[in-house]
């Protein structure tokens, strides 16, 4: 083989076989390893949400919807604390969202050294660990006799959803060219048309993505809100929570196949809303 | 007083004048061009002109009505960006709508519009298209179109053509020509390169770190500059350091690359005595003197021979000073090796002299 020719081989496909075959199995295994591990859990909720008897297990004589049915009366409990984990999501979803389309918005327009500074700070919910928040919040709000109450819970929530608002509003901002505004202007636009019809425009799949987000994030917080509830505010979580340690009910396994269709439905909506409208 | 007039311009950002004392003076339906070296300026003027940048102070006016605090949506100038900035949520036939919806035109009178500006630019087709699914080309002429739509009263051009390919660019400006002409829209246009300036305007406003140093015609420019910078920047020439002697009787000598030659009376009226900066283009320099008219001979070795086509390009090497270039025809080159001696005449007629700053 000629020099030149050597020289020209890309590196990277020099592979051998056994160096391919050990890729092969990180590249295609981890993912299954990955799918049994998360899935199987969770997909194992299905048939003993459809048990046939009164206790945590797998159906044994025939599927049965009794424990699903149990969900929608009012007594058990299920119903009241999916509404109050609704009513903080949606207020922390729109409180957040809200907030982090004005921070973003102000701080894209500006320049200087202020909008990196308090964006670090913004993000700071992400790198806390959610254990020593609790404690902390737990304490200032005993402080302020906050502790299980609708405002306490819910300006907790805003603070974690903030950051994924953020991040999701940013993102789409990142890719709004600064001269359209300019290019707007010169076109005898004044701020509120440029505000609706091209800045607004440019950000909704940013506002709908971070609010999904934001949603998720408020719909299943258990860590913090543990903490700051006890009996008045009662989160879908948090009564999960308690059930299982006190009671063996099939509807446990039925509400989380409820959350785990949720979940999956918003997941979805996000795909299909946010990805679509970002490719070409 | 002419149509669009800036005077006494300043801006500054921090320690950096971007500005510093510009007057301008713009006719109506003229095709005027700033151009000038990354940093001068240019951007600076056309954005103050447009409203997004407030000058620290100085004037700009409009037919006569100041304009420097109007707001850039009431000023009615239309403005082409660099990046196009074409709006990606919206088709082309939306984007060019855009400022006559803003304007509040009824629907019959903005499709009218739309479709006369699509035909205008030759895009009729391409109407339910978005941004992304064109061409850099065909995105500039949607931009132009959306920037010409509303009969602005003077339009903007901030390096249209930069990010295009030479074959496109070239189509690019005699399409703007062309719509110059067709709508007798005051242009101002921006660039860095000189031949687009020469090929496209009626006049030039040569600029160097923040000021204009000269205005004028490009064939004014071209053949007076007035700075060695200008001179510099506006076609290839040879700059070469000179002395300037003046006798008794009024004749003017010049005194460069070890030859001296004298100069047609009135060439250097205003220039003193000593030091100067003589220019020299490549296509004036020859191999023979023109029988009867006085030249500058100057003697060096061939440094280099380059084969460009119509002419070979030849660097030589004077006894005295930097490299000059000509260009020579390309059946005398052959026997021109490199590092050989030779002599080469520039006409007294033909020679630029310009001051040393
Ligand atoms: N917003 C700004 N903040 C700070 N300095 C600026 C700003 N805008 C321009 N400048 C400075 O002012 C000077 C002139 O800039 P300008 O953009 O007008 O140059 P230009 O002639 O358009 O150059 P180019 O050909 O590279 O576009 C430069 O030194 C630039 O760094
Ligand atoms: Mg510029």
């Amino acid at each position: 083989m000629s020099a030149p020719a050597l020289h020209a081989a890309p590196r990277r496909r020099e592979s051998t076989p056994l160096g391919r075959a050990v890729a092969k199995v990180f590249a295609v295994g981890l993912p299954w390893l990955l799918l049994g591990f998360l899935f199987l859990p969770v997909l194992v909720l299905v048939p003993v949400a459809l048990t046939d008897r009164e206790y945590l297990s797998l159906p044994e004589h025939g599927l049965s919807l009794q424990h699903f049915a149990s969900l929608t009366e009012w007594e058990t409990g299920w119903l009241p604390s999916m509404m109050t984990s609704l009513v903080i999501a949606a207020i922390a979803t729109v409180v957040s969202v809200s907030a982090a389309a004005a921070y973003a918005l102000g701080a894209w327009a500006l320049t200087g050294w202020w909008p990196s500074l308090t964006r670090v700070m913004l993000l700071a919910p992400l790198i806390v660990p959610p254990i020593i928040y609790a404690v902390g919040i737990f304490k200032l709000w005993a402080r302020f006799s906050m502790i299980d109450t609708y405002p306490g819970v819910i300006i907790v929530h805003v603070v974690l959803c903030l950051p994924f608002a953020i991040l999701a509003i940013g993102a789409s901002l990142a890719q709004l060219d600064p001269r359209l505004i300019q290019a707007a202007r010169s076109l005898g636009a004044r701020p509120p048309t440029v505000f609706y019809k091209v800045i607004l425009p440019n950000v909704t799949p940013g506002i709908a993505a971070g609010a999904v987000f934001a949603f998720v994030t408020s719909w299943d917080e258990i860590t913090v809100t543990l903490f700051i509830t006890s009996r008045a505010v009662e989160t879908l979580p948090r009564r999960i929570f308690t059930g299982i340690a006190d009671s063996v009910d099939p509807a446990l396994a039925a509400i989380s196949a409820v959350l785990l269709a949720v979940t999956l439905l918003a997941l979805a909506a996000r795909t299909f809303w946010f990805d679509r409208s970002q490719s070409p | 007083m002419s149509f669009l007039v800036a005077r006494d311009l300043r801006k500054t950002y921090g320690p950096v004048t971007a500005l510093a004392d510009i007057g301008l003076d713009v006719e109506e339906g003229e095709f005027v061009t700033l151009l000038g070296p990354s940093g001068s300026g240019k951007t600076t003027l056309l954005m103050a002109i447009a409203g997004f940048t407030r000058p620290d102070s100085g004037t700009i006016s409009l037919a006569g009505r100041d304009i420097t605090g109007v707001e850039p949506e009431d000023r009615d100038f239309g403005f082409v960006f660099q990046g196009y900035a074409l709006f990606p949520h919206m088709s082309v036939a939306d984007n060019i709508a855009f400022p006559l919806k803003v304007r509040k035109w009824d629907r019959a009178r903005v499709d009218a519009r739309v479709e006369e500006m699509l035909g205008t630019v030759g895009l009729a087709d391409l109407a339910r298209r978005k941004p992304r699914e064109l061409s850099g080309g065909q995105q500039q002429r949607v931009a132009i179109a959306r920037a010409l739509a509303f009969h602005p009263k003077i339009l903007l051009l901030d390096e249209p053509l930069s990010a295009l390919d030479r074959t496109l660019r070239e189509t690019m400006q005699r399409e703007l020509k062309r719509l110059h002409r067709q709508t007798g829209v005051t242009f101002l246009y921006v660039t860095h390169d000189q031949e687009e300036a020469i090929a496209m305007s009626d006049r030039i406003a040569v600029f160097q770190k923040g000021r204009i140093v000269q205005v004028g015609a490009p064939r004014d420019l071209y053949y007076a500059p007035s700075t060695r910078f200008v001179a510099g920047f506006l076609g290839v020439n040879n700059l070469v350091d000179a002395r300037l002697v003046r006798g008794a009787d009024g004749a003017v000598e010049i005194e460069a690359l070890g030859a001296r030659v004298a100069l047609p009376p009135g060439k250097v009226a205003d220039l003193p005595e000593g030091p100067a900066t003589v220019f020299m283009r490549p296509e004036d320099i020859a191999l023979e003197p023109t029988p009867g008219e006085p030249a500058l001979a100057i003697a060096g070795t061939v440094a280099d021979v380059s084969f460009v086509g119509s002419f070979d390009l030849v660097v030589i090497e004077p006894r005295g000073g930097p490299e000059i270039t000509a260009h020579l025809p390309a059946d005398r080159t052959r026997a021109l090796p490199v590092g050989a001696p030779i002599t080469v005449f520039v006409r007294a007629d033909a020679i630029g002299v310009v001051p040393n700053t």
